[in-house]
C-alpha cells in the first residue's frame, strides 16, 4: 500500500519541479524582454517553408544569406519611417499587409506630395523573383530597395541620411551588431536586411493552394473559371478559354514575364523600351503575380482599372492593336477572326470566382509580416532616439 | 514682324520635332548576345547573321500551317563563339546546356548534344525570316525554330540571349 503513495509523492515533487521550472523560464523570458531586446532576437539560419509545387528556383544572393536576426531587423526597417525624409513614410506605407502589400491607390504620394509614376506592386513570393519593378530593371531585392528609399518623389532621403538617423538611434547599432557582427550601419546592410524580410513574405495558403493540395473543393463557378483561366480559346474546335495561364500560370500564378498587354496603341509610358531603346519593348511591363489579386486594386502599371471586372473587360473586349502588342494577344479570341477574347458575361463571372480563390487571408493576417510598431515603441520608450 | 514670324515658326518646328525625338528613344537595333561558357562572347545583329551559312526549316506554327523559316544553325553560332561543340562535346562538356532568353523574359533550355551535328541531324536554327519576309515585330527579329518538334514551345520568339551554362 505504501508503494503507490510513495509513487504519488514522487509525482508531486516532479510536477512541482516542472511547474517551478516553467515559472523560472517564463520569468526569464519576461525579464529578457524587458531588459535587453538583443537577447530576445531569434538567431540562426532562416528556414523557408513553401509547397513543393512552388519549385526550388529561388533567388537568394550568395552575399546575403537569410538569417532569423536579419529578417527581424529587416521587418523593423521595412516599417521604419525614419528612412524617409519627413519621418512619415516607410516601405509599409505603399506596401500595406492588409492589401497584400499594396496601397489601394493608382499612384502613391511621396515625401514631396508628388505622385509616383507607377502603381505600387504587391509583395508576395519574391523569393522566386529575379527581376523587380514594372520594367524589371533591378536584378535583386537589395538593388530594388535603394530606389524608393532615395527617390525624391518617394521616401526621398539619401542613404547617408538614413545611415546617420539609424546610427544616432539607441536601438539600431545593437541590432546591426547582432545581424552583421559589428554595429556599423551602412546603406548596403540596410537594404540587405529589408530584402531578407521581403523574401519571407510567402503566400501559399489561398483556396487555390488548398485545392492543389486536395483540401478544398471549388464551387462549380470557381472550377469553370479555373478551366477558362488555364485554357486558350480555339473557336474552330469549339474550345472556349481566357488563356490567362499563358502568363499567370503555375501554382505561384507568376512566371516572371514582361508583355505589352494592349492597354494603348501609343503608350504614354514606354515601359521597358525606355531602358532598352527597342521598339519591340514599347509598352512592355512586368506581368505581376495574381496572388491576392482581389486585394490589390487598382490594376495595371498606372492603376487605370479600378476593379477586376474592368481588367477582365479589357482582355475580353478592349485589346489595343500595335506593332509591339505581344504575339499571344494578337487574334486570341473565342470568336473566329476576333481580336480580343470575347468572353460571355457568365464566363467573366466564373473567371472572377477563380481570381477570388487566389486570396490568401493567412498571408495578410500573418503576425510575422505585420508592423512591429508595438515592439518598436516598447524599445523606443526605453531608449528614446529622436 | 518678320522676326516674330521667325520665332513663331521656330517654336512650332520645335513642337513638331519633339515627337520624332521621342521616337528616337526606341530605334536601337536588336542583337542576340552569346555569353556564358564561351571563349569569344558575341553580339549578333541581323546583318551579322547574313554572314553565316543560311539554312531553311519548314515547320508548323500555332496556326497549324507549314511555314518556311530561314536562319543559321545554332551550333554554327555557338562554334563561332568558341563553345565546346563538335569534337569537344564529350566528358564534362556533356553537362552543359544552352539557355535561350527572350525579351519577354521567357526562357528555354537545350542540352548541347541536341544542337550538335555529331549527335543529331535535326536542325535547330536562329531564324530571321518567315516565308521570305522578316519576322513580325512581336516574333522577331530573331526566333529559334526547332525542326520536327511536336510542340512549338521551344520555338522561342524575340530571342535576346544565348547563354552556355554548366549544370551544377
Amino acid at each position: 500500500m505504501k508503494y503507490p503513495h510513495k509513487k504519488q509523492s514522487n509525482y508531486s515533487k516532479r510536477s512541482l519541479r516542472v511547474i517551478s521550472g516553467i515559472f523560472a523560464l517564463l520569468f526569464a523570458i519576461v525579464a529578457l524582454a524587458f531588459t535587453n531586446h538583443k537577447d530576445s532576437i531569434p538567431t540562426g539560419d532562416y528556414q523557408f517553408t513553401y509547397p513543393a509545387n512552388f519549385g526550388n528556383r529561388i533567388n537568394i544572393p550568395a552575399d546575403n544569406p537569410t538569417t532569423q536576426q536579419g529578417v527581424y531587423l529587416g521587418r523593423l526597417l521595412f516599417y521604419e519611417t525614419r528612412l524617409s525624409a519627413n519621418n512619415k513614410l516607410s516601405c509599409g506605407s505603399c506596401h500595406q499587409q492588409a492589401k497584400a502589400f499594396t496601397d489601394g491607390l493608382a499612384l502613391s504620394k511621396g515625401v514631396d506630395d508628388s505622385l509616383s509614376t507607377r502603381n505600387s506592386m504587391s509583395l508576395a513570393n519574391l523569393l522566386w523573383a529575379r527581376k523587380f519593378f514594372w520594367d524589371g530593371r533591378a536584378t535583386s531585392l537589395e538593388n530594388q530597395a535603394t530606389f524608393p528609399l532615395t527617390n525624391p518623389h518617394e521616401m526621398g532621403q539619401t542613404i547617408q541620411a538614413s545611415v546617420n538617423k539609424l546610427s544616432q538611434s539607441n536601438m539600431y547599432p545593437g541590432l546591426f551588431k547582432v545581424v552583421y557582427g559589428d554595429s556599423s550601419i551602412t546603406g548596403l546592410r540596410i537594404v540587405k536586411a529589408i530584402a531578407q524580410f521581403e523574401r519571407t513574405l510567402i503566400s501559399a495558403n489561398s483556396r487555390y493552394d488548398q485545392y492543389l493540395k486536395n483540401s478544398y473543393t471549388p464551387t462549380p463557378d470557381e472550377l469553370k473559371g479555373m478551366e477558362l483561366f488555364n485554357r486558350g480559346p480555339d473557336p474552330e474546335k469549339n474550345i472556349r478559354g481566357a488563356n490567362c495561364a499563358h502568363c499567370h500560370g503555375g501554382p505561384k500564378t507568376y512566371m516572371e514575364l514582361f508583355h505589352n498587354n494592349g492597354l494603348d496603341s501609343l503608350p504614354a509610358d514606354q515601359g521597358i523600351a525606355a531602358i532598352t531603346g527597342l521598339a519591340g519593348d514599347k509598352g512592355r511591363f512586368k506581368v505581376p503575380t495574381l496572388r491576392n489579386i482581389a486585394l490589390t486594386a487598382p490594376y495595371m502599371h498606372d492603376g487605370r482599372f479600378k476593379t477586376l471586372d474592368e481588367v477582365i473587360d479589357h482582355y475580353s473586349e478592349h485589346i489595343k492593336q500595335s506593332a509591339s502588342l505581344s504575339s499571344f494577344l494578337q487574334h486570341e479570341s473565342n470568336e473566329p477572326g476576333g481580336t480580343s477574347l470575347k468572353l460571355l458575361p457568365k464566363e467573366k463571372k466564373q473567371l472572377l470566382a477563380f481570381l477570388n480563390m487566389l486570396t490568401d487571408s493567412a498571408f495578410i493576417n500573418n503576425p510575422r509580416f505585420s508592423d512591429p510598431k508595438l515592439v518598436s515603441s516598447l524599445h523606443q520608450n526605453k531608449t528614446p532616439t529622436q | 514682324m518678320k522676326k516674330l514670324y521667325f520665332i513663331l515658326a521656330l517654336s512650332l518646328s520645335c513642337f513638331m520635332i519633339s515627337p520624332s525625338a521621342n521616337a528616337q528613344t526606341t530605334d536601337k537595333t536588336a542583337v542576340v548576345k552569346v555569353t556564358g561558357e564561351v571563349a569569344n562572347p558575341l553580339s549578333i545583329t541581323e546583318a551579322d547573321l547574313q554572314q553565316y551559312k543560311q539554312t531553311i526549316v519548314i515547320r508548323k506554327d500555332r496556326d497549324g500551317k507549314d511555314h518556311t523559316y530561314s536562319g543559321v544553325i545554332l551550333s554554327d553560332i555557338l562554334t563561332k563563339a568558341g563553345a565546346t561543340m563538335g569534337n569537344d562535346l564529350k566528358g564534362e562538356n556533356l553537362t552543359k546546356y544552352l539557355l535561350v532568353e527572350a525579351s519577354d523574359g521567357y526562357q528555354v533550355v537545350f542540352a548541347l548534344p541536341e544542337l550538335d551535328k555529331a549527335y543529331t541531324d535535326r536542325a535547330i536554327i536562329l531564324a530571321d525570316t518567315i516565308d521570305g519576309k522578316p519576322l513580325a515585330p512581336a516574333d522577331g527579329p530573331f526566333r529559334v525554330i526547332v525542326q520536327d518538334e511536336k510542340r512549338p514551345a521551344r520555338c522561342i520568339k524575340q530571342v535576346t540571349t544565348l547563354k552556355i551554362v554548366f549544370a551544377k
